[in-house]
């Protein structure tokens, strides 16, 4: 997967980067709008992670224009603008997503994700997870039998866990994923403990669990 | 008491002092006007009486009698020539009773004494002081008559012309102060008027709002340049911390360090994104187009904030009609306003209490949706800085608020006209009573 990132913070973007190699994409950067359509009309990318506060030209412009130089890529729009207005005429050009800042790289990842599945109609097969099997795509668990009813919170935390296997996710990384904005001061609250146990339960009467870890004091992971 | 209404009440009692002080003074002033041209009138008598005597002697008066009178048929008047010793000198004009023909009569009389070649005589005219009073009254009563009527129109002259010249002051005060919202977003126009203490007035007030509402744009303005230039550091921060924690050789003590500073980075987050909220709340930067029904609008309040209240075992019970719309809100807005409001139940609520939401539909339209909780209440002396930013209730409680939730609140509140009260007990709980103006209320 190829992911231009168009984003004039440097810093921000450097970070970015070294998250999104981390997750085996490979990433290229422009700092301006210009460099980016540049870079755009020379090379084919699957993602375009796009700031629309960028120096030298508008962000929206930018998104019409590399619409027509890419039309197949998936476009993200990051903003610290965070109208919603921005985010309607951002939709309405043709992007994909659209990601408030500050945000998760976490989130972003899980967004991307999201998108392929989506878009490019990949990762569509069924990911086994010990005895179960997850359907990202049509959001069900099953074993070799049975249809596990999870609630849709649950199947999310389930699904991000997933996504970031074998990685800590602490509970405000999860909750910020599940509430989003609604996610409250009080991270230290155990409702994120309660949607593991009912996790835990509901498809523990089926099967064994044990790759869904607890990491005392710091939070959950699942490992595979 | 208004201006206008003591200027009317001035202008008409010193009028009517006026009246009554020349009522009080007409009778003597009549008198004296009576009694001086009697004088005068008897003094050209006198006048007359002597032409005649230098003309054709005393004797034409006399016709060989001893003296002279003479008066008329009602007796107002008379005149008498009595001779007396020469040299007698007597020159006066008083008022004095004189019989005549048996009728005891009071007269002013002017005595002269003259000489003549018979010798000196002294001569009498009188005019009755009832002829003299006779004028007296109806001469008040016209008098009286042609100042009530000069009064009265003076009056209403002064009235009109009194509530004319203060009409522009009724017109500041109408325009500029009862009617202005702060933070005066509009623009003042001046008023019309030629009295330069008004056009002073007007001025001044509409700079000072001016002043007003700049500094408050600038103080808008600068919460949201500050907010959003915060968010890119934060969000280089927040990276840096993700991309640290997922670095395989962080140790578990190491990986509790980075949550503890992502914790302190978000709440650093949720401050900026609170007062950017507020800021564009008050810049109107949300539409008031939507309509939603009271019903589902706390279904799904509800279904979100589920998870906090298990967490706590509070039961939640409401009993809301099924048949109010709210229209002309924002939507978005409108959620985020209950659902902090009930955060908060939660957060300051006991273990295993209750939140209580009840509605009821006014006559006048208004409708009003109440939040009771079994919470630590609110001691009465914070009630009224509840909703200002950075305050929180029961500060020595550790409860994790940053006193923005309520502000925001606030914020949607005032927003949308909606008016919020407050009533809390600290054994018993409090209890926000949320009413909207009746035109955001529509009965399905």
């Amino acid at each position: 997967m190829k992911v231009l990132l168009i984003e004039d913070e440097k810093t921000l973007a450097y970070e970015v980067e070294a998250f999104l190699k981390k997750a085996f994409y490979l990433c290229d950067m422009a700092h301006t709008g210009q460099k980016g359509l540049e870079m755009l009309g020379v090379n084919p990318y699957d993602f375009v992670l796009l700031d629309l506060g960028l120096p030298d030209l508008d962000g929206l412009t930018v998104l019409q224009q590399a619409k027509k130089l890419n039309p197949d890529a998936a476009y993200i729009i990051l903003t610290a603008r965070g109208n919603i207005e921005d985010r309607i005429l951002g939709l309405d050009l043709g992007a994909d997503d659209y990601l408030p800042k500050p945000f998760s790289l976490l989130e972003l990842q899980s967004r991307m994700q999201a998108i392929s599945r989506r878009k490019f109609n990949i990762h569509t097969q069924e990911i086994a997870l010990g005895e179960f099997m997850i359907d990202l795509q049509n959001r069900t668990v099953k074993n070799q039998l049975n249809e596990i009813d999870l609630t849709r919170k649950e199947f999310d935390l389930l699904s991000y866990l997933l996504l970031h296997k074998n990685r800590v996710l602490n509970r405000m990384q999860l909750s910020e994923h599940i509430w989003g904005s609604f996610v409250d001061d009080d991270y230290d609250s155990n409702y994120i403990d309660v949607h593991i146990k009912n996790i835990r339960k509901k498809l523990g009467a089926y099967g064994s669990v044990e790759w869904l870890e607890t990491v005392r004091g710091v939070g959950y992971k699942i490992r595979q | 008491m208004k201006l206008i209404s003591k200027l009317t009440l001035f202008i008409t009692l010193s009028k009517l002092a006026i009246v009554l002080l020349f009522v009080l003074i007409l009778p003597y002033l009549i008198g004296q006007i009576a009694s001086s041209y009697t004088d005068y009138y008897l003094q050209q008598q006198q006048k007359k009486v002597l032409e005649v005597v230098a003309k054709n002697s005393v004797d034409s008066y006399l016709q060989g009698e001893e003296s002279y009178g003479s008066y008329t048929m009602l007796k107002e008047e008379y005149i008498s020539l009595e001779p007396v010793e020469n040299g007698f000198t007597l020159d006066t004009i008083y008022t004095d009773e004189r019989i005549i023909e048996k009728d005891t009569l009071n007269y002013r009389v002017l005595i002269h004494a003259f000489d003549t070649e018979r010798g000196t005589y002294l001569m009498e005219v009188g005019k009755t002081i009832e002829t003299i009073d006779q004028y007296k009254r109806p001469l008040q009563r016209i008098a009286t008559y042609v100042l009530l009527g000069l009064i009265l129109i003076t009056l209403i002259i002064d009235l009109l012309y009194t509530r004319f010249l203060l009409r522009p002051l009724v017109k500041i005060i109408k325009t500029k102060i009862i009617n202005r919202k702060f933070p005066f977003n509009e623009n003042p126009t001046p008023i019309q008027t030629s009295t330069s203490d008004f056009r002073f007035l007007d001025d001044s007030l509409i700079k000072l709002m001016e002043q007003i509402h700049l500094a408050f744009e600038k103080e808008r303005e600068f919460t949201a340049n500050a907010s959003h230039e915060l968010m890119t550091p934060i969000g280089i921060l927040q990276n840096k911390i993700e991309n640290l924690m997922g670095e395989p050789e962080v140790d578990d003590l190491v990986q509790e360090r980075l949550i503890g500073m992502q914790k302190t980075l978000n709440r650093l987050k949720r401050i900026v994104h609170s007062l950017l909220l507020i800021s564009r709340i008050e810049n109107d930067q949300f539409t008031k187009k939507e309509s939603v029904k009271v019903s589902e609008l706390f279904d799904d309040i509800s279904d979100e904030i589920s998870h906090r209240l298990s967490e706590k075992n509070i039961s939640l019970k409401t009993s809301l009609s099924k048949d109010i719309l709210l229209k002309n809100i924002n939507r978005d807005l409108i959620f985020q306003m209950f659902y902090n409001l009930i955060n908060n139940a939660i957060r300051y609520n006991k273990e295993s209490g209750f939140i209580h939401i009840k509605d009821h539909l006014n006559t006048d339209g208004t409708y009003a949706i109440d939040l009771i909780d079994s919470g630590i209440g609110i001691p009465k002396e914070e009630i009224s800085t509840i909703f200002n930013r950075f305050k929180k209730a029961n500060k020595s409680e550790d409860s994790g608020g940053y006193g923005l939730g309520l502000s925001i609140v606030k914020s949607i509140a005032d927003y949308h006209q909606i008016s919020i009260s407050v009533e809390s007990d600290t054994s018993v709980g409090s209890s926000f009573s949320i009413s909207f103006p009746a035109i955001l209320v529509e009965k399905l």
